[in-house]
C-alpha cells in the first residue's frame, strides 16, 4: 500500500501534499486534512499507550500502589527524614564514643586529680549523644532536603548539586548562629 | 475520499506513526537528559525529572505541531480549490 511507505514522514513536506492534491482532486474533496484530522487532530482516537504497541520491550504495568510507593521513596520529603533518621544515628554514636574518650565533668577544683564517677561520665555521655545527634540530625536533613531541590529544579545529576546545597546549608547555619546572637544582644539592650 | 475511508486509513498510518513517534521522543529524552557516562543503574532523581519534563513537552509539541498542519494543510486545499474553480 503507497500510503505506508515513508508514513512517518507524512506531515512533512508542502510539495508531497499538492502532488497528492493533484492526483486524487477531481470534483472530491480533498482528504489530506481528513486524514490529519484523523491522525493528529481533533478526530483522532484515545490510544491506550502501551509499550508493546509503540515498539518497547513488553513488560508487566505497575499497578497505582506500585507507581505510589515508587514516587514517595523518590520524593525529597522522605530522602530528608532519612537523613534525619540517620543522621540522628550517627550522632548519638559519635557523642557517646567522644564523650567517653575525652571527658570534661567532675572537674572538682579542690582535687584536681579526682577521676569523674561512672554515673557521672553517663550521664554527660547521655547529655553530649543526645545534642550532637540533634545537631548531625538537623544537619543532615538541611543537607538532604535543600540537594533534593536543587537537583529537581537543575533536572541534573552531577556534582554542582551537592556544592551548592552545601552552601545553602552552611548559610542556614551561619544565619542562625547570628541571628541567635543578635537575639541575645537585643533582650541584653532591652533590659 | 469519504470519512470512513479516511479513518480507516488513519488507523492503519496510526500504529507506525506512534511507533516512530515513540522512537524519536526515546532517542531525544535520552540524548538531552541522560549524559553518556554512566556511574549507577538506577535513574537518579535529577534524570528523572529531566525525563518527566522531556516527554511532556514532546507530547505537547507533537499536538500543536499537528493542529498547526492541519489548519495549514486546510488553507492548502482552500487555496488549491478556488485556483481550480478560477480556470
Amino acid at each position: 500500500m503507497a500510503a505506508t511507505v515513508d508514513s512517518g514522514n507524512v506531515p512533512v513536506s508542502d510539495a508531497h501534499t499538492t502532488s497528492s492534491a493533484k492526483q486524487s482532486y477531481e470534483g472530491s474533496t480533498f482528504q489530506y486534512s481528513m486524514l490529519l484530522q484523523h491522525l493528529v487532530g481533533e478526530k483522532r482516537p484515545i490510544k491506550d499507550l502501551n509499550p508493546m504497541v509503540m515498539g518497547g520491550l513488553p513488560n508487566p504495568m505497575k499497578t497505582d500502589d506500585q507507581k505510589m510507593i515508587e514516587r514517595g521513596m523518590e520524593s525529597c520529603a522522605f530522602k530528608a527524614v532519612l537523613a534525619c533518621v540517620g543522621g540522628f544515628v550517627l550522632g548519638g554514636a559519635f557523642g557517646v564514643f567522644t564523650a567517653g574518650i575525652d571527658t570534661n565533668v567532675g572537674f572538682d577544683p579542690k582535687d584536681p586529680l579526682k577521676t569523674p564517677s561512672a554515673r557521672e561520665v553517663l550521664k554527660d555521655m547521655g547529655q553530649r549523644g543526645m545534642s550532637y545527634a540533634k545537631n548531625f540530625a538537623v544537619i543532615g536533613a538541611m543537607f538532604s532536603c535543600t540537594e533534593c531541590i536543587i537537583e529537581s529544579h537543575r533536572g541534573k545529576s552531577d556534582w554542582k548539586n551537592a556544592v551548592y546545597s552545601g552552601c545553602v546549608t552552611g548559610g542556614v547555619i551561619g544565619f542562625r548562629g547570628e541571628l541567635s546572637t543578635v537575639f541575645t544582644d537585643a533582650m541584653l539592650l532591652e533590659e | 475520499m469519504d470519512p470512513d475511508k479516511a479513518q480507516q486509513l488513519a488507523a492503519e498510518l496510526e500504529v507506525e506513526m506512534m511507533a516512530d513517534m515513540y522512537n524519536r521522543m526515546t532517542n531525544a529524552c535520552h540524548r538531552k537528559c541522560v549524559p553518556p557516562h554512566y556511574k549507577e543503574a538506577e535513574l537518579s532523581k535529577g534524570e528523572a525529572v529531566c525525563l518527566d519534563r522531556c516527554v511532556a513537552k514532546y507530547l505537547d509539541l507533537h499536538e500543536r505541531l499537528g493542529r498547526k498542519l492541519t489548519e495549514l494543510s486546510v488553507q492548502d486545499e482552500e487555496m488549491m480549490r478556488k485556483s481550480a474553480l478560477g480556470q
